[in-house]
């Protein structure tokens, strides 16, 4: 549609609305099939006759929208619902960040401090208005949800581009406090996760953010043509094999987009606010702290201001936390998932900025492409469960199933009877299946933990692919024969029954499910 | 009656600002499809008999108004008057008050610029100028340009008769709330949020206008009106709900005055809120 610009000047009330109108109206003449663009830069003041003047335009024409407005007019406009009925794109103030200390650098733009309170990201891009409209209105989401925030309160002209500005007084970021006080890497951690597990904790109306999985399965299926057959193809099943999930994922969450504002921890950057599963956010973690820098350990340094060592401690207490685990195989499971994310992502990236073209390009492709192939063989889910652990159903690994349930039940303040009881039973029950479940091969058993209700109640169980076997079936052992006199394993069993509540068997899609339950 | 129906209760004929006569307007209101109206001439009510005068059966239902400024202290408002009896004493008092101040105001605009500029006229053109009905600044304007002290009337405006301000007596916005109550009227507040007219009241001020106001026994507020959006159109649905008001609708049209067309309330009515619909039915008609 043709765009007819009308520049309003000066004042517009009932002296000269009359005026105003009709040399609009004679200069946009008889054509209704014009988009009216009604320039306000000199538009200093106007009356409710002018606001008049503009409803009648807009029943003539109804593609209207008036432009830099400054703020006075602005707060006319917005007062009386003028920016409801129409669009109205306020004046922007102009903005130099020359000589401005860059406190971060994004993907979107750059972060420049340009006084004690302020800062202002200025966007790479010079169409950046939709972007910044974007940022602002997931922000403002974000807060409503009740994850801390700094909103931008201005739209300002950067030079060619646009910026938005926000209030951060006196601020310092996580990678800055982590570069110059390393000593405080667990506090950083301890409000890092905490920011982490708030994110991932908070639901998101449907249809509000960006599904991380529908981004995710792209870069897969950019991926897989670059990849054997059988792996690209197990990459894309994996992705699609995630569900759906409306919680809030933010999409770039490394240390230097955390602030610390006197004693508030404030997330920022959020343009990248999504929702999905945490897989996907701890792929985008793995790259910032490892992913970017596994080749290049002095990558980091340019990237967050740290050491590489600094990073990888950070990255690996900051998943232990967010797990709730100590245990090094859960994380490493979990890690391995992620890279496989990560790495996907960061091939990608490399072949879309022509990496395959360099030397140095083709030689990070090529180390990528073989621990993601290698990644792909030995993994089948991309999901995660923290209160669950697979192991090699061994006696050796005995030790680390019961540390693995004894954090849980610590977590849950199991009182330690209690917690002996379940020791003995966890005990009987992985031995059983390590002595006997695969026997002569070897196979792997899943340990599960769940704590819940009032009263607090324990569940555990034990999953393996092993012969069908349901101990329960036997009948109880009579104890009053001497222990040589028993028949061999029925004790366990019987010992597991009366220190539990409740003990059930149920062999199901060729697995053996035992479950214990006890009430603490 | 079927809801929504087009109305539009608020219009000037020439009897005061308007350029349609009386017969006009009816015809007008007719041909515009509207099925109850009101005419509000500013102090006036002589048009309101002229359109009784010729209402036939199955024309558009007919409410007696008029439009009166008003002032005090604390600002300037219009006060629409409707379903008043036109010859009861209050009403006919406040009329022929109203009309008395514009008549010095006018006296004392043509001595001024006698005083200030020189400018005289004819004593017959004052005197037929005089005896209009409602004679006030164009009227004047226009001798101007007939006896060559201005190019145009936009200008005699602009140049000289804008700039000289003339004290008059005010009548405060309980002088005419009253008059219309005890004449059986129901006293209305016109386009609140533009106050007399083009002031922008909104927040609290317009909140504390209507407390006031509505402790002097205003009874309803024009909550639709042409130069309203949405926004204000809602927010005084809110405020007319609060304080009990009764809402009406109106356009303010002025014949080729103003660029208003007639039945041109704003905002867009799906649903009668309750407030215009016991108007309609609590009026004198």
């Amino acid at each position: 549609m043709e765009e007819k610009i009308i520049k309003l000047t000066g004042r517009i009330d009932s002296n000269n609305a009359a005026e105003v109108e009709n040399s609009i109206m004679a200069e946009l003449g008889d054509n209704k099939d014009v988009a009216v663009v009604l320039n306000a830069s000199a538009l200093e003041y106007i009356s409710s006759a002018g606001l008049r003047v503009i409803l009648r335009i807009k029943k003539n024409f109804s593609d209207i929208r008036i432009t830099d407005v400054n703020s006075e007019v602005y707060e006319i406009l917005d007062m009386t619902g003028f920016t409801e009925m129409m669009t109205v794109e306020k004046a922007y103030r102009v903005v130099s960040v020359e000589g401005c200390e860059e406190i971060g650098r994004g993907a979107n733009g750059t972060i420049y401090r340009i006084d004690r309170d302020n800062v202002v990201k200025v966007y790479n891009n010079a169409d950046a208005l939709a972007d910044i409209q974007h940022e602002r209105e997931v922000a403002r989401l974000a807060l409503i949800l009740g994850i801390p925030t700094a909103i931008s309160y201005d739209v300002v002209r950067v030079g060619e581009s646009y910026g938005s500005v926000f209030e951060l007084l006196n601020a310092r970021s996580f990678a800055k406090i982590l570069s110059q006080e390393p000593e405080r890497i667990d506090w950083c951690v301890d409000e890092y996760v905490k920011m982490l597990k708030k994110i991932h904790g908070t639901e998101v109306p449907a249809g509000k953010l960006p599904d991380m999985k529908e981004t995710a399965l792209s870069w897969a299926k950019f991926v897989k043509e670059y990849l054997p057959e059988e792996a690209g193809e197990k990459l894309v099943s994996l992705v699609e094999a995630v569900p759906h999930d409306d919680h809030m994922i933010h999409g770039d969450y490394h240390t230097k987009n955390l602030e610390l504002q006197n004693d508030e921890v404030l997330l920022i950057d959020m343009d990248t606010l999504a929702v999905g599963h945490p897989i996907f956010e701890l792929a985008s973690m793995f790259n910032a702290f490892i992913g970017f820098s596994e080749l290049d350990h002095e990558q980091i340094k340019h990237f967050q201001g740290f050491d590489f060592e600094t990073a990888e401690k950070f990255w690996h207490k900051t998943l232990s936390q967010y797990l709730e685990t100590t245990n090094e195989r859960k994380i490493k499971e979990v890690e391995d998932k992620a890279r496989i994310i990560g790495y996907t992502r960061l091939i990608r990236r490399s072949i879309r900025r022509k990496g395959l073209e360099s030397e140095k390009g083709r030689a990070e492709i090529a180390f990528w492409k073989e621990k993601l192939i290698e990644l792909l063989g030995n993994n089948d889910t991309l999901l995660f469960c923290a209160n669950e652990l697979e192991l090699e159903a061994v006696t050796e690994n005995l030790d680390e199933a019961q540390a693995f349930v004894d954090e849980h039940l610590e977590k849950a303040d199991c009182p330690m009877k209690a917690k002996m009881q379940i020791g003995v039973a966890v005990e009987e029950i992985f031995v059983n299946i390590a002595n006997y479940a695969y026997r002569p091969e070897k196979g792997k058993a899943k340990v599960r933990v769940e704590v819940s209700g009032d009263p607090v109640c324990v569940t555990i169980t034990f999953v393996d692919h092993g012969v069908p076997y349901d101990p329960l079936a036997k009948e109880d052992p009579d104890v009053t024969l001497s222990a040589d006199e028993r028949e061999i394993g029925g004790l366990g069993i019987f010992m597991t029954k009366s220190l539990m509540d409740d003990v059930t068997y149920e062999y199901k899609d060729g697995q053996n499910i035992l479950t214990l339950k006890k009430e603490i | 009656m079927n809801y929504p129906l087009k109305i539009d209760l608020h219009m000037h004929s020439n009897v005061s600002d308007g350029t349609d006569t009386p017969e006009e307007i009816l015809e007008n209101v007719k041909a515009a499809g509207i099925g109850a109206f009101a005419l509000t001439d500013h102090y006036a009510a002589k048009g309101c008999a002229a359109i009784r005068k010729i209402l036939k059966e199955g024309d558009p239902v007919f409410i007696n108004g008029a439009e009166f400024s008003c002032r005090d202290e604390m600002g300037k408002y219009h006060i629409l008057g409707y379903g008043f009896d036109p010859d009861s004493a209050p009403v006919a008092g406040l009329i022929g008050y109203g009309h008395s101040i514009r008549m010095k105001k006018v006296r004392a605009r043509i001595e001024r610029l006698k005083e200030e500029y020189g400018f005289s006229f004819p004593d017959a053109d004052v005197e037929d100028l005089m005896s209009a009905e409602n004679p006030g600044k164009p009227h004047i304007a226009n001798l101007m340009v007939k006896y060559g002290y201005a190019d145009s009337i936009s200008g005699a405006m602009k140049e000289y008769l804008n700039k000289i301000r003339v004290a008059s007596e005010r009548i405060r916005p309980e002088t005419a709330i009253d008059a219309i109550l005890k004449s059986g009227g129901i006293p209305v507040l016109a386009h609140p949020f533009y106050g007399s007219g083009d002031e922008l009241i909104v927040g609290e001020e317009m909140e504390e206008r209507l407390e006031r106001l509505v402790g002097f026994g205003l009874r309803g507020v024009e909550a639709f009106y042409s130069g309203f959006t949405d926004k204000l159109c809602r927010s005084m649905l809110l405020l007319a709900e609060r304080f009990d008001l009764y809402v009406t609708a109106g356009s303010d049209y002025h014949g080729t005055n103003k660029m208003v067309a007639l039945g041109d309330t704003g905002p867009e009515r799906t649903e009668d809120p309750a407030g215009l619909t016991r108007f309609l039915n609590d009026v004198r008609k």
